[in-house]
């Protein structure tokens, strides 16, 4: 596959992740990979697959705030296939992505709508945390966050 | 302006507002408004515009900072 930002990647079908609605502001990108280079971890790139040039930059919410506590509605539980009679847990059940945004002022971090994806199944979504206190714009480089790899 | 269940509000000729459901700690609104006017909650517009900045600055020279900033300051070799 080709791509804006690395050149040509490789990837195997069944690494692909699937985004049933996309997400809010592409919601016709439904099909994603996750690239790791071992020199720009402990990021975490999601690439479209449908459009070379659109890619997001992650990294695992864990690495962001190890106590964050992940919230998805019965309605983005029933996306990923998962019950709803609890919530999902990170690295068990989930991996939990936050997107970065890096702007002129520091980057931030979306730890309000973290991308939520199935393990099993690879399905994902970016679920939007209902009556959260989590920002949308995390500043990380404010403070002197426990940011561990 | 305070409503009871069931009971409108009117935003110009064209928009209209129900009180639905008084739940313990939600409400269910109606909203009434025409085709082309969007009607979406606050935080799906804010999470749509975060991912918009977060598309647009992914070049790799811009990141470079945040990894020196990620890794652990050991890693030199």
């Amino acid at each position: 596959m080709q791509t804006t930002n690395f050149g040509t990647i490789a990837y195997e079908p069944d690494s692909e992740l699937e985004f049933p609605c996309g997400l809010p502001g592409f919601d016709s990108r439904k099909r994603f990979v996750a690239v790791r280079f071992v020199e720009s971890d402990p990021l975490i790139y999601l690439q479209s697959l449908e459009d070379p040039a659109l890619c997001f930059v992650t990294m695992p919410i864990l690495s962001v705030d190890p106590r964050y506590r992940l919230k998805v509605t019965t309605e983005d539980l029933g996306q990923l296939g998962l019950p709803a009679v609890r919530q999902p847990r990170i690295g068990e059940d989930v991996l939990c992505l936050t997107v970065l945004a890096i702007r002129e002022t520091g980057p931030t971090a979306n730890l309000l709508a973290p991308i939520v994806i199935n393990l099993k199944t690879r399905r994902a979504v970016q679920a939007i945390a209902p009556e959260s206190e989590y920002s949308h714009q995390f500043e990380l480089m404010s403070e002197e966050v426990a940011l561990c790899s | 302006m305070s409503r009871r269940e069931g009971e409108t509000i009117l935003i110009g000729d064209e928009i209209e507002i129900v009180i639905a459901h008084i739940g313990r700690s939600r409400v269910k609104v109606g909203i009434r408004a025409p085709r082309q006017m969007p009607v979406i909650a606050r935080e799906i517009k804010l999470v749509c515009e975060e991912n918009l900045a977060a598309a647009a600055g992914t070049s790799p020279a811009a990141l470079s900072g945040l990894i020196a900033r990620l890794q652990p300051a050991s890693r030199n070799d």
